[in-house]
């Protein structure tokens, strides 16, 4: 892990532990309603104070706590057009299956790539430190995946370029 | 399997399954770039007929292609050919060479049908080329193959050498940004020592080489790229090298389109097996539930709903 990482993802741990104190909270507004604050937003009262932590300009994380959820935003490193296209091709892929996924947000809040919306209901019925771990986790991986798919596709670039030249010569 | 075969699979299986043993049939298949074949036996059972349609064909003709054809098949083209085809062969089950590597060698020829019509232009320039050699100046005509229906293959001899451009479309951003790598790497991959004598490669988005510039309804847009291929004369000095790199050269677009869709569908499986590992992690933080039977004191068993 490089040196830059370590303090980032120790960062998100502790402020996603720290935001996760959620209490089961229905809706002031409507009747018989239990929305999360943080998506509904008809009642400021019950949001706190958003934050933002990033690494550099090309990757940050959103946390946007809020009385009963929080929802996280990743913005995953895109150096060059193939990592953008791969990022993007990776982040729909996940979204498709976000019912598996529970935490997972279908879209991703604007200027982010990927997003988790954690609900009191979730953090009853899974353990909290747990997600904590899968959420570092993941922002561990896609970076490593992604990188890993880039190389792939240029080490078979250029064994099909090689192979097909190849032939000419012989 | 890295490269792609210039004869027809599907040709050569049927066609050595009936001179095995004769029978009636009537299929149509198809190849890449929307070449159709018809194979049948309208007569009899030992008399087939395979007719292609090529969707160039009025221009492969204008460079010779019936001619070539003529030379590989003899008496088997047809004069007429099968309405809706451009040609067609009759191939004589009872006329056929006897068992063995002759016949093996009788049905490939055949199977390389569609391969044959498209090496017309490629044989006119290599002619081309060697004529205007003696000159030591001077080009060819240029001659555009339209073979599919957005992409063209032009074909230019110069006294010194032949030059192949490919126009290729990318239908999708993802298809486009993969295809910039891979020709980067054929225009990279000239550098290494075993290949150096490899045909050269130029590539170039959007803008069209100077050999084109002037040609009439190219497409301006981002989605098209242009591979030229620089053929020098060691790649066509006697009969056995020119007709390998014809073979070859005519696949390029298939190949580099082929191995595209490859990555795609490795990265996909790639992706797959990550969002298996992923998931495998949020279900070690789902909280374990009492699995066992609780029972009332009367014995009624209780349900949680």
């Amino acid at each position: 892990m490089s040196n830059t990482l370590r303090p980032y993802l120790a960062a998100v741990r502790s402020t996603v532990t720290a935001a996760l104190t959620l209490e089961n909270f229905a809706s002031q507004v409507v009747e018989r309603h239990n929305k999360p604050e943080v998506e509904a937003g008809s009642s400021k009262e019950a949001l706190l104070n958003p934050l933002t932590i990033s690494r550099n300009e090309n990757e940050r994380v959103l946390i946007e706590p809020s009385v009963n959820s929080i929802r996280l935003s990743i913005k995953i490193k895109q150096a060059d057009e193939i990592e953008r296209i791969l990022c993007h091709k990776f982040a729909r892929f996940l979204m498709q299956r976000a019912e598996s996924f529970i935490v997972l947000r279908r879209k991703p809040v604007t200027g982010y790539d990927i997003s988790f919306l954690i609900t009191n209901f979730h953090t009853e019925t899974m353990l909290k430190h747990k997600i904590v771990d899968f959420i570092i986790n993941f922002m561990e991986e896609v970076d490593k995946e992604i990188s890993e798919m880039k190389l792939s596709l240029n080490a078979r670039a250029r064994v099909v370029a090689e192979s097909y030249l190849t032939a000419f010569t012989s | 399997m890295i490269l792609l075969e210039p004869h027809n699979v599907i040709l050569q299986t049927t066609l050595a399954e009936k001179f095995a043993k004769p029978s009636s049939l009537d299929v149509q298949f198809v190849d890449y770039d929307g070449v159709r074949f018809h194979l049948s036996t309208p007569d009899r059972k030992t008399v087939l007929l395979l007719s292609m349609s090529i969707r160039c064909w009025d221009e492969l003709a204008k460079y010779g292609a019936a001619d070539v054809l003529r030379r590989e098949y003899g008496p088997l083209v047809k004069d007429q050919p099968e309405p809706e085809y451009n040609v067609s062969l009759e191939i004589d089950l009872e006329q056929a060479p006897p068992e063995g590597d002759e016949r093996d060698a009788f049905i490939k020829s055949i199977a390389l049908l569609k391969r044959n019509a498209l090496a017309a232009p490629f044989e006119l320039a290599f002619k081309t080329q060697k004529q205007l050699e003696g000159s030591g100046s001077g080009a060819g005509e240029l001659m555009q193959i339209h073979y599919r229906d957005e992409e063209a293959i032009y074909v230019q001899a110069s006294h010194d050498r032949v030059t192949v451009i490919f126009s290729t479309v990318f239908r999708e951003e993802t298809d486009r940004i993969f295809g910039k790598v891979f020709l980067q790497e054929f225009v990279d991959a000239r550098r290494l020592p075993t290949i150096q004598n490899a045909p050269q490669v130029l590539y170039s988005n959007r803008d069209p080489p100077l050999e084109i510039r002037g040609v009439p309804g190219l497409r301006d847009t981002e989605d098209i790229g242009y591979v030229t291929f620089v053929l020098f004369p060691r790649h066509f000095a006697n009969a056995g090298v020119a007709s390998s790199t014809i073979s070859h050269i005519q696949l390029f677009r298939d190949y580099l389109h082929y191995h595209i869709k490859c990555s795609k569908a490795y990265m996909h499986s790639r992706m797959r097996h990550r969002v298996s590992e992923f998931q495998k992690v949020l279900n070690r933080a789902k909280a374990e539930t009492a699995a066992t039977e609780r029972k009332t004191a009367s014995g009624r068993t209780l349900l949680s709903r």
